[in-house]
């Protein structure tokens, strides 16, 4: 076999200059319709959203479009709604997706070697594939003050009826809680293949040994899981930034600016009430910043170059 | 025997905490599920009715419906498979010709991170002008960006597992590049193509914001944009609105569940093989 | 699958085109839920009298008709013909829609002889103009009501009761200070004789919804001798929120009490700040409220909600204890559509806005009447018992500003508001100049 190719290479040689310079263009034909796609849907918003992220426009207003310069940017930092936006945003980011991870896993765990296994595996996707408005419609029924099931459940316990989207704490709870239910799915079916991929013999060997469940974890599943613990993470913490439709759907953000995400309020600012484009380009070009940084991090993790081979040879 | 015990009440608190979790990971399909099936009478109710009472289908018979689904089947459909052969050329190109390398393969993955607000604004005031804002093309344009830079990742991942010896024999064999893609590396990545056109479609469904912001009625919007404007409307029919619901969520839940062995891989672009 | 997904697409194509095929003009008419179903029924009417006219009727929420439209008008797109606007957007509209006034002079052949503007109601008339255009003709004169439970308060059980709790016979507020104590008599946790859970249905959500409810309390400081004195009458370009000269009038002592009279109902409330019309309108449908402010056409469903019956017993509508907030509703035609499909548009307006139109929607869909001869017809008051209540409360309504700002404000306005009643910023002057500091900035910006 290692014969063979050897001399696969040998005979190739002398023409290799001229069949390089034809596959190149090859795969640059293949790889055309991707990179133009991008380029006209992607590039030219970006840098339109680079322009007017530094003028006035407004669709609301006549005779706007100026240049402005920075004060689009100084404003958010003298915009309390702004902030509180990016408040909410960091909760999504701090509290729901900890969480998530931590049940995620945790079910992997529980549901490992056990009858029924692949039953529960099943059950738990399901709710990662619907639709976030979906969620939204059935919050707005289970967290209704009067009527709803949420409620009933507490009332069962003695506990008076909460008035879920009138506080910014239980409203706040409401949204993290919808996007736990969605995503903990996400990070359970990454870890749980990472969970599958672990040699059965080092499990073997370490039960034989006598170590407890907590050993097992530690010293034989977790090694091989953290790898694919850091991708579930990054991608969920990006993916964190988006939240919009649960939100559209049940709180518009309130009361206050309780629930209103960086993604929301700029739809607030931009479409929603008026057309503040200048303003919410700005707003959107420091949430593509953030987004990005996470990206990098993200490709770094994945350690792109080895993983997909993409390293040029020789 | 004692330990027996032991083990036998950890096995029992073991399946009350999984059955448990899923209670209450299904609660909110379940009570969509419920309430699409409730006369109007038993929408709200105290206690609420945690199974429906006197069971209907009326729900189902809503009112202009079709129009949407329509424009979620067409659109879906449409960037499903257009996103397989792009992203398949441009992975070829990628997983055998090295081209562009780390750097060009980053921008992919960071196309699919964006987060949609922030182009939904330059786009609509753009498709104004080109004339695609409600329009088909237009939503497919838009829902091609995500899929195609996670079906990029998640091709390069199946090419590179097929051996590169079988390429260079064929080429050898006197096969043009072409005829290579076409009938040795074609057939060997349809397991491929077909994850990146069930998460494709489930995405595309599933996509709201854009939709939103870029369509405005029976022409083009999708079935999550026709939910989205009931809930702020005088008169929520929540029968009705939970058929629908249940409507919009079936096809992704189906296919997602079907097609599960591809979702781990398209959902990781390619970096965990399942 | 594919193949069949493609058939699929010809054959729905193919569909479309044979349909728009026949009709020489089709419309594209966008509209808000309140007044969707009037229009497709007003549509299918015209359609049946213009079969060279289709009309397709688009409905869509509050928060989506506006920037939609706006978006329209300003990238001069034409993809919607007709559309119905809030006549608080006026402002921002203007540009884009298309004079009325000029164009009927120009085309007056198409003014059906037995049309009579005279009739029109001049308010409601005067909402439709812009700068002296009449961009818009009225089509719903809606406007807040008090709806509250007739058999409830008319109860001598409970009459007996009120009587004894606060030395004073109940009857239906006039004021939101009296409204606090029957509020309360109605409340479970506060008497537990009460025969409804809550007193009031309030909705104080952060949408649009907060900004009109604001008015109902603030009109009655802002409309008495001494804000007249302090802020000069109401400009109905600016509205009550602002001073005669166009400067914000609520952050004052005024504005305060106005969030303080709203807050002190709060307790007698189902999750105000949660609720919107959606939620209000069910809780006191389902019983559970005995009174609640709201528009005029909820009363359809009032009326036929199970728990209401006989409606004629037991749904009560009064004035405003504070004062009510004009609702209204125009439909405009695009300037930039082709001169055929701004003729045929006219039109539609004339047939919706007629008199049989009128009388027609309101008594199917509890649409307001905008003409006088409706709002005198007894068969009309016979058929839906606000008709008779109206013409007083026109007299007293207040009104949101209707300048070009007006949305941006609103949002701005929304978030504080909401902020204050629930405790996460003070309620205090203090953090109403705050707000009328950003109100400043976004007038003096463009």
């Amino acid at each position: 076999m290692e014969e063979s190719t050897i001399a696969l290479e040998n005979k190739n040689k002398p023409v290799k200059n001229s069949v390089r310079a034809h596959d190149r263009r090859i795969a640059i034909l293949f790889i055309l319709p991707a990179v133009i796609l991008f380029l006209v849907m992607a590039i030219y918003p970006f840098i339109y959203m680079i322009y007017t992220s530094f003028t006035n426009l407004n669709l609301s207003m006549s005779g706007t479009g100026q240049f402005i310069g920075l004060s689009n940017y100084f404003e958010i930092f003298h915009d309390p709604l702004a902030l509180g936006s990016i408040w909410f945003s960091a909760m999504v980011l701090l509290i729901a997706v900890p969480i998530e991870m931590v049940i995620g896993i945790m079910f992997g765990l529980l549901i490992r070697g056990i009858k029924g296994e692949r039953v529960f595996r099943l059950l738990f996707l399901i709710s990662m594939m619907i639709p976030g408005i979906v969620f939204g419609i059935s919050a707005q029924m289970i967290f209704n003050y009067l009527f709803g099931s949420a409620n009933y459940f507490l009332s069962l316990f003695g506990i008076s009826e909460i008035a879920w989207f009138g506080h910014a704490a239980t409203a706040q709870f409401v949204i993290l809680f919808l996007d736990v239910i969605q995503w903990t799915p996400f990070i359970f079916l990454i870890t749980y293949a990472g969970l599958l991929s672990v040699p059965q013999d080092l499990i073997d060997a370490a039960k034989v040994d006598g170590a407890s469940r907590w050993q097992l974890f530690a010293n034989v599943e977790f090694p091989t899981l953290k790898s694919f613990i850091y991708i579930a993470l990054i991608i969920r913490l990006i993916d964190a930034l988006k939240i919009f439709g649960k939100i559209y759907m049940t709180t518009w953000g309130g009361p206050g600016m309780a629930t209103s995400s960086w993604s929301f309020y700029i739809y607030k600012v931009g479409v929603s009430y008026g057309w503040d484009i200048g303003y919410a380009s700005a707003l959107a070009l420091i949430l593509l910043i953030a987004s990005a940084v996470l990206v990098n991090l993200l490709i770094k993790v994945l350690n792109l170059g080895e993983t997909l081979e993409l390293r040029k040879e020789g | 025997m004692n330990k027996r015990m032991v083990s036998r009440i950890l096995k029992i608190v073991r399946y009350a905490v999984i059955i448990l979790i899923l209670c209450v990971f299904l609660f909110p399909v379940y009570w969509i599920t419920i309430t699409a099936f409730k006369p109007m009478s038993e929408w709200n109710t105290w206690p609420p009715h945690f199974w429906p009472f006197h069971p209907t289908l009326a729900n189902f018979a809503v009112k202009g419906i079709l129009p949407f689904l329509r424009n979620s089947l067409v659109v879906s459909s449409a960037v499903a498979f257009i996103s397989a052969a792009i992203s398949l050329m441009a992975a070829y190109a990628i997983s055998r010709y090295k081209i562009g390398g780390t750097g060009l393969a980053g921008w992919f993955i960071s196309m699919r991170m964006l987060p949609p607000i922030t182009i939904a604004i330059p786009l609509y005031v753009i498709y104004v002008k080109i004339h695609l804002l409600n329009t088909w093309l237009g939503l497919i344009l838009v829902y091609l960006i995500p899929t195609v830079a996670f079906g990029i990742w998640v091709m390069i991942s199946f090419l590179n597992e097929i051996p590169k010896e079988l390429d260079e024999a064929a080429y050898v064999d006197g096969a043009t590049r072409l005829q290579t893609f076409r009938h040795v590396i074609f057939p060997l990545s349809l397991s491929g193509v077909a994850a990146v056109v069930v998460l494709s479609f489930v995405q595309t469904w599933s996509a709201f914001l854009l939709a939103t912001v870029l369509t405005s009625d029976s022409a083009a919007q999708t079935l999550p944009v026709y939910l989205g404007r009931f809930v702020t409307g005088y008169n929520i029919e929540w029968g009705p609105l939970a058929a629908a619901g249940l409507i919009t969520m079936l096809p992704p839940i189906a296919i997602g569940l079907i097609f599960q062995r591809y979702l781990i891989r398209g959902l990781t672009f390619g970096a965990v093989k399942g | 699958m594919k193949k069949y997904t493609i058939l699929m697409m010809v054959g729905i194509l193919v569909g479309l085109f044979a349909v728009t095929a026949m009709a020489s003009v089709t419309l594209s008419l966008i509209t808000s839920p309140d007044t969707g179903p009037s229009l497709q029924w007003l549509a299918q009417q015209f359609e049946k009298q213009n079969p060279d006219i289709k009309i397709n009727v688009s409905i869509v929420s509050w928060e989506t008709l506006y920037p939609r439209l706006l978006a329209d008008l300003r990238a001069r797109s034409g993809v919607y013909d007709i559309f119905t606007w809030d006549v608080m957007t006026a402002g921002s509209i203007h540009s884009g829609a298309l004079d009325l006034t000029k164009f009927f002079k120009e085309h007056s052949n198409l003014v059906p002889k037995n049309y009579d503007w005279k009739d029109l109601l001049p308010l409601a008339e005067r909402l439709g103009e812009w700068n002296g255009d009449l961009i818009g003709l009225p089509y719903y004169n809606n406007t807040m009501l008090f709806y509250y439970r007739k058999d409830l308060f008319n109860n001598p059980k409970y009459q007996k009761e009120f009587y004894n709790k606060f030395g004073r016979p109940l009857r239906v507020p006039t004021t939101w200070a009296e409204a606090v104590d029957v509020a309360r008599f109605f409340t479970k946790k506060y008497n537990p004789n009460s025969p409804t859970r809550f007193g009031i249905a309030l909705m104080f959500p952060t949408t649009h919804t907060m900004f009109y409810m604001f008015p109902l309390f603030f009109g009655p400081y802002r409309r008495s001798p001494d804000g007249v004195r302090e802020f000069g009458p109401v400009n109905i370009t600016y509205g009550d929120y602002f001073t005669s000269n166009g400067k914000p009038a609520f952050a004052n002592k005024y504005g305060l009490m106005a969030l303080e009279d709203m807050k002190a109902l709060m307790p007698y409330a189902p999750d105000p700040l949660g609720s919107d019309y959606g939620q209000t309108i069910e809780y006191f449908s389902q019983g559970m409220t005995a009174m609640c402010p709201q528009w005029t056409n909820p009363y359809m469903q009032f009326k036929s909600s199970p728990a209401l019956q006989p409606a004629s017993e037991k749904i009560g509508i009064a004035p405003m204890p504070g004062r009510s907030v004009a609702g209204n509703w125009a439909l405009g035609i695009s300037k930039y559509i082709p001169l055929k499909k701004q003729i045929a548009a006219a039109k539609f307006l004339l047939f919706a806005t007629s008199k049989w139109a009128t009388l027609h929607v309101l008594e199917k869909f509890g649409i307001a009447p905008i003409r006088e001869s409706v709002l005198d017809n007894p068969e009309a008051q016979k058929a839906i018992p606000w008709v008779k209540a109206l013409p007083a409360i026109y007299q007293t309504e207040t009104f949101r500003p209707r300048i070009p700002q007006e949305p941006q404000l609103e949002s701005i306005t929304d978030v504080y508001f909401s902020e204050m009643l629930s405790g996460k910023i003070p309620m205090t002057i203090e953090s109403l100049k705050k707000l009328a500091q950003k109100w400043e900035k976004v007038l003096s910006s463009k």
